[in-house]
């Protein structure tokens, strides 16, 4: 810009310079020769018209532009080195005053370089993440999809891994099959289902690349596997007389390659001598394009489906469903409740039945006489486990005595004591067979007795069925509660 | 019926003889005298009409004078070939049965038309003794001298070399 301005200065003192000298003519003029005065109008005119040029700023602005510009070009066209270095401290400041003044032209003018840079760092670093998970998988065939979870947690790659694996986007844009010698085009799916215009140039391009890879470096048994062209990579699964190349963009889904290579493998199986011979005639081909069309389909992108209405039929069963299960629910609720309802009736805790008939003898104090049709089968040893086992229900009955306060009984088993009439009740101790019992107390089933141990006297409940007692159990004995 | 038949052909020859020329004015039909050199392969396509339907030419323009037995690749599967060489430069036709050696060894049966390019910077009296001279050097198989610059029997050519390849 100081070079323009230079510039321009240098055409206004041109400017002023053939002015001053005009004016200097004209006095000549007026004074040495007498010109006509036509030629002296005539000058004073354009020397009129010049002092206007000259002073008119903008005017002379848009005169020089062009020239200006040419300028530029030439002095870039002829030195760029020197042009170089003149702008280039005025760049870095003039990017900076920009970016200021201006943010959002600036990125707008750099998003396609630095967007593309971006693009292209992210895709491979989504490489980079396929390949070490796939790195790590690869160690072992995989028979089924269902089985990938398991093999790739015993591979040590969590469910997590597989499942961003999974989710990484990816698209098949194109399939080729491609013969192998000729490079001719044998069949074309394309995703967006327009048939490329340039599929045979593509297809020959792709056979020349990997024609001069494997010449050049490769080996007879080697051949390419992936070409990457930006955002796009190419597969190639290699077949004797033919191969599939399948253009993709993003990273391909777990087994994406084992079904391109059973594909190419098929088509060998069912067609070989035909892809072998195939000259240009595709008349002489098989129907490959449907199979291709088909794999292609396997990897397009499902739309989510809306929800379907449902249909009369389908209410129907629904509502019939619904019915069904509030009436199992209403069932089992009434069985449930029944059945809690009678338990203690049909399961009761488990008791001792002896039959004991009590025979009302005369008071026999410290003695009594019992005629029991079984002898209850018990151990001797009182412990907490013992359960004994009477066959038949008892049938004591508690008849009035005549001793209102105490009533001499004797323990018909091993029994424990308890605190309370109850069976739930704390275990005081357990009373051996036989040891005499006084009777305090009687509530319903149980009574309340008392005996003799080393340690002094002992009271607690027992089920009446275990005892026998001497006299009936007066009415004073029994109490309304424990 | 319509009928559409692929056809890979070739351009076989040594360096500068014309090639990419005659290609590109079999393809675009143009010329540029600026020359090139081919890396490797450049490949093009054109659709000719004939009786049956449509003949596609594949055409690969191979990198003038390649040792075609270390690339051989690119010999596979060629339907017919072009071999040409540059009229101006006797040595140039001495090549022709070079290629047609390694080019045969490939493909046995591969058809061959002979192509002596640069026609239009011959002078137009050609002497019958140094034709027949010319004519020699193709092998006794069919050939055309054509000219990319002034596009002289290019089209006639390829036609020539879609008869061929119908024939065998």
């Amino acid at each position: 810009m100081r070079e323009l301005e230079l510039e321009l200065e240098a055409l206004q003192r041109q400017a002023e310079a053939r002015l001053a000298n005009l004016q200097a003519e004209l006095d000549r003029a007026r004074v040495a020769d007498g010109l006509a005065a036509e030629r002296l109008e005539a000058l004073q005119t354009e020397v009129d018209e010049l002092r206007r040029v000259v002073n008119d700023y903008e005017g002379l602005i848009q005169k020089l532009r062009p020239a200006i510009s040419e300028l530029l070009a030439h002095a870039i066209h002829n030195s760029r080195d020197e042009m170089a270095e003149a702008l280039g401290p005025v760049m870095g400041e003039a990017i900076r005053v920009q970016i200021r003044d201006s943010r959002q032209d600036m990125v707008e003018a750099l998003y396609p370089i630095i967007g593309e840079t971006v693009q292209k760092a992210i895709g491979e670093f989504t490489r980079e993440f396929q390949r070490n998970i796939d790195a790590r998988l690869k160690s072992a065939f995989r028979p089924a999809n269902a089985l990938d979870a398991v093999e790739a947690r015993l591979h040590g790659v969590s469910t997590a891994e597989l499942t961003l694996r999974d989710a990484i986007p990816f698209t098949l844009n194109e399939l080729f099959v491609i013969q192998h010698g000729s490079g001719l085009l044998l069949a074309h799916y394309s995703q967006s289902g327009q048939s490329a215009s340039d599929s045979d140039l593509i297809s020959g391009m792709l056979t020349a690349i990997r024609d001069f890879v494997r010449d050049s470096f490769g080996k007879e048994q080697t051949e390419l596997e992936e070409v990457d062209y930006g955002e796009q990579n190419i597969l190639l699964e290699h077949g004797r007389a033919a191969y599939v190349a399948a253009v993709i963009t993003g990273v391909e889904p777990l087994g994406f390659r084992a079904r391109l290579r059973r594909f190419i493998s098929d088509l060998h199986v069912k067609h070989e001598a035909q892809l072998r011979a195939y000259n240009g005639d595709p008349a002489s081909l098989p129907a490959l394009q449907p199979k291709l069309v088909r794999l292609g389909e396997e990897f397009a992108p499902s739309a989510p489906s809306a929800p379907k209405p449902l249909s009369r039929a389908q209410r129907n069963v629904l509502v019939v469903g619904m019915a069904g299960l509030l009436l199992c629910m209403g069932l089992t609720l009434f069985y449930g409740y029944f059945t809690f309802k009678l338990w203690p009736v049909a399961f009761q805790p488990p008791s001792a039945t002896p039959t004991i008939t009590l025979t009302p003898t005369h008071p026999q104090p410290l003695s009594f006489t019992s005629t029991a049709t079984h002898t209850p089968t018990s151990t001797a040893t009182p412990t907490a486990t013992f359960t004994p086992t009477p066959p038949n229900t008892p049938t004591a009955s508690l008849p009035p005595s005549h001793t209102p306060t105490s009533l001499a009984a004797v323990a018909f088993g091993n029994v424990w004591a308890r605190e309370a009439p109850d069976f739930e009740a704390p275990q005081v101790v357990a009373i051996a067979i036989d040891t005499p019992l006084t009777v305090r107390a009687a509530f319903g089933e149980w009574v309340q007795v008392e005996w003799q141990t080393p340690e002094g006297a002992r009271l607690g409940w027992v089920p009446v069925r275990w005892v026998t007692f001497q006299a009936p159990v007066p009415p004073a004995l029994i109490t309304p509660t424990p | 019926m319509s009928h559409t038949l692929q056809k890979k052909i070739c351009l076989l020859g040594d360096f500068a003889v014309g090639k990419t020329s005659l290609v590109r004015r079999f393809v675009e039909g143009r010329f540029d005298d600026r020359y090139l050199s081919t890396i490797g392969v450049k490949i093009s396509r054109r659709a000719l009409t004939r009786p049956y339907g449509t003949l596609n030419f594949l055409v690969w323009d191979l990198a003038g004078g390649e040792n075609y037995e270390s690339h051989s690749s690119y010999l596979a599967g060629v339907a017919g070939a072009l071999i040409v060489c540059d009229l101006t430069r006797r040595v140039t036709m001495a090549a022709l049965q070079r290629y047609t050696s390694q080019l045969r060894a490939v493909n046995p049966k591969t058809v061959c038309v002979y192509l002596g390019n640069k026609a239009d910077v011959l002078d137009r009296q050609i002497p019958e003794a140094d034709l027949q001279m010319l004519c020699a050097n193709f092998l006794g198989g069919p050939y055309l001298l054509t000219s990319a610059r002034t596009g002289e029997n290019v089209e006639a050519a390829f036609t020539l070399l879609a008869e061929q390849i119908e024939q065998a």
